[in-house]
Protein backbone atom coordinates (compact mmCIF):
# COMPACT_ATOMS: atom_id res chain seq x y z
CA UNK A 1 0.00 0.00 0.00
CA UNK A 2 1.16 3.58 -0.96
CA UNK A 3 0.99 6.31 1.94
CA UNK A 4 -0.11 9.70 1.17
CA UNK A 5 3.83 10.61 1.42
CA UNK A 6 4.33 8.34 -1.80
CA UNK A 7 0.99 10.16 -3.57
CA UNK A 8 2.20 13.61 -2.71
CA UNK A 9 5.26 13.02 -4.65
CA UNK A 10 7.72 12.19 -2.14
CA UNK A 11 10.38 14.72 -1.12
CA UNK A 12 10.33 17.00 -3.46
CA UNK A 13 6.72 17.41 -3.11
CA UNK A 14 7.55 18.48 0.70
CA UNK A 15 9.43 21.49 -0.28
CA UNK A 16 5.39 23.19 -1.99
CA UNK A 17 4.06 21.28 1.32
CA UNK A 18 6.13 23.32 3.88
CA UNK A 19 5.42 26.81 1.80
CA UNK A 20 1.88 26.14 2.35
CA UNK A 21 2.13 25.19 5.65
CA UNK A 22 4.51 27.75 6.87
CA UNK A 23 2.91 30.24 5.15
CA UNK A 24 -0.57 29.43 7.30
CA UNK A 25 1.35 29.15 10.19
CA UNK A 26 3.34 32.65 10.49
CA UNK A 27 -0.22 34.47 8.81
CA UNK A 28 -2.37 33.22 11.67
CA UNK A 29 -3.01 35.43 14.27
CA UNK A 30 -4.05 32.35 16.96
CA UNK A 31 -0.21 30.64 16.45
CA UNK A 32 2.19 33.03 14.49
CA UNK A 33 3.71 34.33 17.96
CA UNK A 34 5.31 31.09 18.72
CA UNK A 35 6.82 31.36 15.16
CA UNK A 36 8.02 35.03 15.48
CA UNK A 37 12.07 35.49 15.56
CA UNK A 38 13.11 32.20 14.80
CA UNK A 39 15.41 31.19 12.14
CA UNK A 40 13.39 30.42 8.88
CA UNK A 41 15.81 27.51 7.61
CA UNK A 42 15.94 25.73 10.34
CA UNK A 43 12.35 25.88 11.43
CA UNK A 44 11.47 24.99 7.33
CA UNK A 45 13.64 21.69 7.87
CA UNK A 46 11.45 21.16 10.91
CA UNK A 47 8.59 21.39 9.11
CA UNK A 48 9.68 19.28 6.41
CA UNK A 49 10.21 16.45 8.90
CA UNK A 50 6.90 17.22 10.47
CA UNK A 51 4.85 17.12 7.37
CA UNK A 52 7.32 13.94 6.18
CA UNK A 53 6.11 12.21 8.96
CA UNK A 54 2.32 12.68 9.34
CA UNK A 55 1.87 11.61 5.87
CA UNK A 56 3.89 8.18 6.29
CA UNK A 57 7.29 9.02 4.87
CA UNK A 58 10.58 8.82 6.07
CA UNK A 59 11.09 10.55 9.38
CA UNK A 60 12.17 9.30 13.11
CA UNK A 61 10.35 11.62 15.71
CA UNK A 62 10.26 9.88 19.10
CA UNK A 63 8.28 11.39 22.17
CA UNK A 64 11.03 12.33 23.53
CA UNK A 65 12.30 14.02 20.85
CA UNK A 66 8.94 16.32 20.30
CA UNK A 67 8.94 17.08 24.34
CA UNK A 68 12.26 18.04 24.18
CA UNK A 69 11.26 20.37 20.68
CA UNK A 70 8.33 22.03 22.64
CA UNK A 71 8.83 22.24 26.34
CA UNK A 72 9.79 26.11 25.93
CA UNK A 73 6.74 26.73 23.56
CA UNK A 74 4.62 24.97 26.78
CA UNK A 75 6.61 27.36 28.81
CA UNK A 76 4.69 30.55 26.99
CA UNK A 77 1.60 28.99 26.66
CA UNK A 78 1.33 26.11 24.18
CA UNK A 79 -2.05 24.62 24.65
CA UNK A 80 -4.67 22.51 23.09
CA UNK A 81 -6.11 25.82 21.24
CA UNK A 82 -2.51 26.02 19.58
CA UNK A 83 -2.41 22.12 18.36
CA UNK A 84 -5.77 21.80 17.08
CA UNK A 85 -4.95 25.36 15.20
CA UNK A 86 -2.00 23.47 13.41
CA UNK A 87 -4.06 20.35 12.92
CA UNK A 88 -6.75 22.61 10.86
CA UNK A 89 -3.77 24.29 9.00
CA UNK A 90 -2.28 21.11 8.52
CA UNK A 91 -5.78 20.17 6.59
CA UNK A 92 -6.01 22.89 4.66
CA UNK A 93 -2.29 22.31 3.49
CA UNK A 94 -3.17 18.68 2.27
CA UNK A 95 -6.48 19.77 0.59
CA UNK A 96 -4.52 22.37 -1.63
CA UNK A 97 -2.18 19.54 -2.29
CA UNK A 98 -4.97 17.02 -3.90
CA UNK A 99 -5.22 14.99 -0.96
CA UNK A 100 -7.98 12.74 -0.45
CA UNK A 101 -10.47 13.70 2.72
CA UNK A 102 -9.69 10.04 4.05
CA UNK A 103 -5.82 10.94 4.14
CA UNK A 104 -6.87 14.18 5.51
CA UNK A 105 -8.46 12.13 8.38
CA UNK A 106 -5.46 9.94 8.66
CA UNK A 107 -2.67 12.17 9.06
CA UNK A 108 -5.17 14.15 11.38
CA UNK A 109 -5.22 10.94 13.67
CA UNK A 110 -1.55 10.04 13.56
CA UNK A 111 -0.45 14.01 14.54
CA UNK A 112 -3.04 13.25 17.00
CA UNK A 113 -0.98 10.37 18.37
CA UNK A 114 1.70 13.18 19.54
CA UNK A 115 -0.27 15.62 21.13
CA UNK A 116 0.38 14.56 24.47
CA UNK A 117 4.53 14.80 23.56
CA UNK A 118 3.92 18.30 21.92
CA UNK A 119 2.09 19.52 25.08
CA UNK A 120 4.16 17.77 27.52
CA UNK A 121 1.66 15.88 29.21
CA UNK A 122 1.50 11.93 30.41
CA UNK A 123 -0.33 10.31 27.83
CA UNK A 124 -4.18 9.80 28.39
CA UNK A 125 -5.77 6.77 27.55
CA UNK A 126 -8.97 7.06 26.06
CA UNK B 1 31.65 17.25 30.11
CA UNK B 2 34.17 18.87 27.61
CA UNK B 3 37.44 16.77 26.67
CA UNK B 4 39.43 18.48 24.60
CA UNK B 5 43.53 17.57 24.09
CA UNK B 6 43.12 15.46 26.79
CA UNK B 7 42.00 17.89 29.33
CA UNK B 8 38.51 17.23 30.14
CA UNK B 9 36.14 19.94 32.11
CA UNK B 10 32.34 20.83 33.04
CA UNK B 11 30.08 23.46 31.29
CA UNK B 12 27.77 25.62 33.07
CA UNK B 13 24.41 25.04 32.00
CA UNK B 14 23.10 26.32 28.59
CA UNK B 15 27.17 27.62 28.50
CA UNK B 16 28.45 27.00 24.54
CA UNK B 17 31.62 24.66 23.88
CA UNK B 18 33.33 27.79 23.15
CA UNK B 19 33.01 29.98 26.29
CA UNK B 20 34.18 26.78 27.88
CA UNK B 21 37.17 26.28 26.00
CA UNK B 22 38.10 29.93 26.64
CA UNK B 23 37.30 29.71 30.30
CA UNK B 24 39.57 26.50 30.27
CA UNK B 25 42.51 28.77 28.80
CA UNK B 26 42.06 27.45 25.50
CA UNK B 27 43.09 29.81 22.60
CA UNK B 28 40.24 29.62 19.78
CA UNK B 29 39.67 31.98 16.42
CA UNK B 30 36.33 33.57 16.74
CA UNK B 31 34.62 36.54 14.40
CA UNK B 32 31.07 36.70 14.62
CA UNK B 33 30.31 34.09 17.55
CA UNK B 34 26.64 33.71 16.35
CA UNK B 35 27.18 30.73 14.55
CA UNK B 36 27.65 32.08 11.05
CA UNK B 37 31.08 32.75 9.64
CA UNK B 38 32.70 29.54 10.69
CA UNK B 39 35.56 30.64 12.10
CA UNK B 40 35.77 29.02 15.07
CA UNK B 41 34.77 25.64 13.44
CA UNK B 42 35.98 22.26 15.76
CA UNK B 43 35.97 19.06 14.71
CA UNK B 44 33.69 16.46 16.97
CA UNK B 45 35.25 13.03 17.96
CA UNK B 46 32.81 11.76 20.10
CA UNK B 47 29.66 12.69 21.14
CA UNK B 48 26.41 14.66 19.26
CA UNK B 49 27.16 18.55 18.76
CA UNK B 50 23.92 20.61 18.72
CA UNK B 51 21.53 20.59 15.07
CA UNK B 52 22.41 24.61 15.59
CA UNK B 53 26.15 23.97 15.81
CA UNK B 54 26.12 22.05 12.31
CA UNK B 55 23.39 24.28 10.51
CA UNK B 56 25.14 25.66 7.33
CA UNK B 57 27.71 23.76 6.95
CA UNK B 58 28.83 22.00 3.78
CA UNK B 59 27.40 18.14 3.27
CA UNK B 60 31.63 17.57 3.43
CA UNK B 61 32.03 19.42 6.43
CA UNK B 62 29.24 17.09 8.16
CA UNK B 63 30.82 14.26 6.77
CA UNK B 64 33.98 14.88 9.00
CA UNK B 65 32.41 16.40 11.92
CA UNK B 66 32.55 19.34 12.02
CA UNK B 67 30.57 22.22 13.71
CA UNK B 68 30.62 25.71 15.59
CA UNK B 69 31.94 25.67 19.42
CA UNK B 70 30.41 29.64 19.30
CA UNK B 71 26.78 27.93 19.13
CA UNK B 72 26.61 24.61 20.75
CA UNK B 73 25.27 23.98 24.05
CA UNK B 74 25.76 19.99 24.34
CA UNK B 75 23.34 17.91 26.06
CA UNK B 76 25.71 15.18 26.25
CA UNK B 77 29.64 14.83 26.34
CA UNK B 78 31.97 15.54 23.70
CA UNK B 79 35.15 14.98 23.05
CA UNK B 80 36.43 17.70 20.56
CA UNK B 81 39.75 18.65 18.41
CA UNK B 82 40.94 21.49 16.60
CA UNK B 83 39.68 21.07 13.04
CA UNK B 84 43.00 22.26 11.06
CA UNK B 85 41.87 21.18 7.71
CA UNK B 86 38.48 22.41 8.00
CA UNK B 87 39.52 25.35 5.55
CA UNK B 88 41.60 26.12 2.37
CA UNK B 89 44.30 28.43 4.07
CA UNK B 90 46.24 30.42 1.93
CA UNK B 91 48.61 33.30 2.07
CA UNK B 92 47.51 36.37 -0.62
CA UNK B 93 48.68 39.36 -1.27
CA UNK B 94 47.07 42.77 -1.38
CA UNK B 95 47.23 43.68 -5.09
CA UNK B 96 45.15 46.91 -4.53
CA UNK B 97 43.05 48.90 -2.34
CA UNK B 98 40.58 51.53 -3.94
CA UNK B 99 37.63 53.75 -2.52
CA UNK B 100 34.08 52.66 -3.93
CA UNK B 101 32.20 55.74 -1.88
CA UNK B 102 32.85 56.91 1.20
CA UNK B 103 32.36 54.23 2.76
CA UNK B 104 33.43 51.21 1.21
CA UNK B 105 36.73 50.28 -0.05
CA UNK B 106 37.45 47.83 -2.44
CA UNK B 107 40.11 45.54 -1.50
CA UNK B 108 41.91 43.24 -3.92
CA UNK B 109 44.15 40.39 -3.00
CA UNK B 110 46.17 37.98 -5.32
CA UNK B 111 46.53 34.47 -3.59
CA UNK B 112 49.62 32.64 -3.58
CA UNK B 113 48.70 29.10 -4.13
CA UNK B 114 45.52 27.82 -5.41
CA UNK B 115 41.92 28.79 -3.91
CA UNK B 116 39.18 27.82 -5.40
CA UNK B 117 35.58 29.41 -4.76
CA UNK B 118 31.97 30.24 -6.12
CA UNK B 119 31.24 34.22 -6.30
CA UNK B 120 29.00 35.10 -3.43
CA UNK B 121 31.01 33.18 -0.93
CA UNK B 122 32.54 34.47 2.08
CA UNK B 123 35.97 34.62 3.28
CA UNK B 124 38.09 35.26 6.29
CA UNK B 125 40.96 37.72 6.31
CA UNK B 126 43.17 36.95 9.15
CA UNK B 127 45.97 39.21 10.30
CA UNK B 128 49.81 38.10 12.11
CA UNK B 129 47.90 39.06 15.05
CA UNK B 130 45.26 36.75 15.10
CA UNK B 131 42.53 39.66 13.66
CA UNK B 132 39.67 38.01 12.28
CA UNK B 133 37.07 39.45 9.57
CA UNK B 134 35.08 38.01 7.46
CA UNK B 135 33.86 39.61 3.72
CA UNK B 136 31.74 38.47 0.95
CA UNK B 137 33.68 37.67 -2.77
CA UNK B 138 32.46 39.58 -5.14
CA UNK B 139 34.67 38.80 -8.08
CA UNK B 140 34.27 35.91 -10.32
CA UNK B 141 37.34 33.28 -10.91
CA UNK B 142 36.97 32.49 -14.42
CA UNK B 143 36.68 36.08 -15.30
CA UNK B 144 39.67 37.84 -12.40
CA UNK B 145 42.15 35.76 -10.63
CA UNK B 146 41.63 38.47 -7.98
CA UNK B 147 39.81 37.48 -5.15
CA UNK B 148 37.79 41.31 -4.64
CA UNK B 149 36.07 42.46 -1.22
CA UNK B 150 34.09 45.30 -0.63
CA UNK B 151 35.32 46.76 2.75
CA UNK B 152 32.46 48.79 4.41
CA UNK B 153 34.18 51.23 6.48
CA UNK B 154 33.27 51.45 10.47
CA UNK B 155 33.99 53.85 12.57
CA UNK B 156 36.10 52.43 15.22
CA UNK B 157 36.51 49.28 12.59
CA UNK B 158 39.23 47.14 13.60
CA UNK B 159 40.01 45.22 10.25
CA UNK B 160 38.28 47.80 8.23
CA UNK B 161 40.54 50.75 9.73
CA UNK B 162 43.92 48.78 8.99
CA UNK B 163 42.91 48.24 5.76
CA UNK B 164 42.18 51.63 5.20
CA UNK B 165 44.92 53.16 7.39
CA UNK B 166 47.88 50.66 7.35
CA UNK B 167 47.89 48.66 4.89
CA UNK B 168 49.80 48.74 0.89
CA UNK B 169 49.23 46.98 -1.93
CA UNK B 170 52.25 43.91 -1.73
CA UNK B 171 51.42 43.84 1.85
CA UNK B 172 50.79 40.12 3.06
CA UNK B 173 47.52 38.57 4.46
CA UNK B 174 45.94 34.78 5.27
CA UNK B 175 42.58 34.30 3.24
CA UNK B 176 40.61 31.09 4.74
CA UNK B 177 37.39 29.89 3.18
CA UNK B 178 35.81 30.13 1.51
CA UNK B 179 32.17 29.39 3.06
CA UNK B 180 29.02 30.02 2.21
CA UNK B 181 25.67 29.16 -0.21
CA UNK B 182 24.72 32.18 -1.62
CA UNK B 183 26.00 31.70 -5.36
CA UNK B 184 24.56 30.81 -8.74
CA UNK B 185 24.29 27.06 -8.39
CA UNK B 186 20.60 24.81 -8.12
CA UNK B 187 18.56 27.77 -10.78
CA UNK B 188 16.92 26.93 -14.24
CA UNK B 189 18.85 29.24 -16.63
CA UNK B 190 15.82 31.05 -17.70
CA UNK B 191 14.22 31.54 -14.35
CA UNK B 192 14.08 35.18 -13.30
CA UNK B 193 16.92 36.26 -10.46
CA UNK B 194 16.14 39.03 -7.83
CA UNK B 195 18.82 40.22 -6.17
CA UNK B 196 18.67 42.05 -2.93
CA UNK B 197 20.74 43.78 -0.42
CA UNK B 198 22.01 46.72 1.24
CA UNK B 199 24.91 48.41 1.55
CA UNK B 200 27.91 45.67 1.70
CA UNK B 201 25.55 43.54 0.81
CA UNK B 202 26.07 44.06 -3.01
CA UNK B 203 29.30 42.49 -2.88
CA UNK B 204 27.78 39.05 -2.52
CA UNK B 205 25.35 40.35 -5.32
CA UNK B 206 27.62 42.23 -7.65
CA UNK B 207 29.49 38.12 -7.41
CA UNK B 208 26.34 36.32 -8.59
CA UNK B 209 24.88 38.61 -11.12
CA UNK B 210 28.49 38.38 -13.06
CA UNK B 211 28.73 34.44 -12.57
CA UNK B 212 24.81 34.41 -13.78
CA UNK B 213 25.80 36.54 -17.08
CA UNK B 214 28.72 35.08 -17.82
CA UNK B 215 27.09 31.44 -17.30
CA UNK B 216 24.45 32.63 -20.13
CA UNK B 217 21.52 33.30 -17.89
CA UNK B 218 18.65 33.51 -20.05
CA UNK B 219 15.92 34.75 -17.59
CA UNK B 220 15.31 37.94 -16.59
CA UNK B 221 17.64 39.78 -13.88
CA UNK B 222 17.03 42.77 -10.97
CA UNK B 223 19.07 43.95 -8.52
CA UNK B 224 17.77 45.89 -5.84
CA UNK B 225 20.35 47.91 -4.13
CA UNK B 226 19.40 49.58 -0.72
CA UNK B 227 21.10 52.60 0.24
CA UNK B 228 20.20 55.52 3.20
CA UNK B 229 21.40 58.18 0.81
CA UNK B 230 22.93 58.78 -3.06
CA UNK B 231 26.31 58.27 -1.39
CA UNK B 232 25.78 54.80 -0.42
CA UNK B 233 24.99 53.52 -3.75
CA UNK B 234 28.73 52.46 -4.88
CA UNK B 235 29.34 50.77 -7.96
CA UNK B 236 26.38 52.40 -9.41
CA UNK B 237 27.84 53.62 -12.86
CA UNK B 238 28.80 50.46 -13.77
CA UNK B 239 25.58 48.39 -12.49
CA UNK B 240 24.06 51.25 -14.89
CA UNK B 241 26.39 50.22 -18.20
CA UNK B 242 25.66 46.80 -17.35
CA UNK B 243 21.75 47.49 -17.71
CA UNK B 244 22.42 49.16 -21.02
CA UNK B 245 24.58 46.30 -22.30
CA UNK B 246 22.46 43.45 -21.13
CA UNK B 247 18.21 43.95 -22.16
CA UNK B 248 17.25 41.30 -19.34
CA UNK B 249 19.27 42.94 -16.48
CA UNK B 250 17.48 45.70 -14.61
CA UNK B 251 19.37 47.64 -11.79
CA UNK B 252 16.68 49.75 -8.99
CA UNK B 253 18.71 51.45 -6.29
CA UNK B 254 16.09 51.84 -3.32
CA UNK B 255 17.77 55.67 -1.58
CA UNK B 256 15.78 55.73 2.14
CA UNK B 257 16.05 59.45 2.18
CA UNK B 258 13.86 58.91 -0.97
CA UNK B 259 11.19 57.45 1.10
CA UNK B 260 11.85 54.58 -0.92
CA UNK B 261 11.08 51.12 0.93
CA UNK B 262 13.27 48.50 0.05
CA UNK B 263 10.74 45.27 1.55
CA UNK B 264 8.02 47.12 -0.46
CA UNK B 265 9.60 47.55 -3.58
CA UNK B 266 11.18 43.52 -3.73
CA UNK B 267 8.03 42.48 -2.44
CA UNK B 268 6.42 44.06 -5.64
CA UNK B 269 8.72 42.08 -7.90
CA UNK B 270 6.43 40.49 -10.60
CA UNK B 271 8.27 37.17 -10.83
CA UNK B 272 8.38 36.83 -7.10
CA UNK B 273 6.82 33.96 -6.81
CA UNK B 274 8.91 31.61 -9.51
CA UNK B 275 12.06 33.56 -9.09
CA UNK B 276 15.88 32.56 -7.29
CA UNK B 277 15.86 35.13 -4.91
CA UNK B 278 19.29 36.40 -3.50
CA UNK B 279 19.40 38.11 -0.09
CA UNK B 280 22.35 40.10 1.31
CA UNK B 281 23.46 42.43 3.96
CA UNK B 282 23.29 43.24 8.01
CA UNK B 283 20.88 40.21 9.17
CA UNK B 284 18.43 42.39 10.35
CA UNK B 285 17.44 43.07 7.20
CA UNK B 286 17.87 39.71 5.41
CA UNK B 287 16.03 37.68 7.57
CA UNK B 288 13.17 40.95 7.48
CA UNK B 289 13.25 40.34 3.76
CA UNK B 290 13.15 36.88 4.28
CA UNK B 291 10.06 36.72 5.90
CA UNK B 292 8.37 39.49 3.64
CA UNK B 293 9.34 37.84 0.36
CA UNK B 294 8.25 34.00 1.56
CA UNK B 295 5.06 35.38 2.61
CA UNK B 296 4.78 37.42 -0.78
CA UNK B 297 4.75 33.99 -2.65
CA UNK B 298 8.81 33.16 -2.83
CA UNK B 299 9.10 29.51 -2.52
CA UNK B 300 11.64 28.89 0.22
CA UNK B 301 13.66 26.70 -1.06
CA UNK B 302 14.14 29.48 -3.54
CA UNK B 303 15.56 31.78 -1.51
CA UNK B 304 19.21 32.26 -0.54
CA UNK B 305 20.44 34.68 2.30
CA UNK B 306 24.11 35.51 3.26
CA UNK B 307 23.32 37.50 6.68
CA UNK B 308 26.47 39.57 7.95
CA UNK B 309 26.68 39.47 11.51
CA UNK B 310 28.21 42.78 12.73
CA UNK B 311 31.88 42.81 14.88
CA UNK B 312 33.46 46.31 15.77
Amino acid sequence: MTTLYDRLGGAPAMDAAVDIFYRKVLTDDRISRFFDDIDMERQAAKQKAFLTMVTGGPAHYTGADMRRGHAHLVAQGLDDSHFDAVIELLAGTLTELGARPEDIAEVGALANSVRDDVLGREAVKA
Amino acid sequence: MITFEGKTFALQPGQTVLAGLEEAGVAVETSCRAGVCQSCLMQVVEGAPSKRSQQGLSPSQLARGLFMPCVCAPEGDLTVARAGDAHQRVEAEVHSLEPLSDSVLRVRLKPLAEFAYRPGQFVRLITEDGLVRSYSIASTPEVAPLVELHVRLIPGGKMSGRLKGSTAPGDRVMVSGPSGGCTYDGVESDQPLILAGAGTGLAPLWGVLHDALARGHRGPITLYHGALDEGGLYLREELEALAGRHAHFAYRPCLMDRGDDLLAIVKADPELKRAGVYLCGDAPLVERLRKTLFLAGARLADIRADAFAAAA
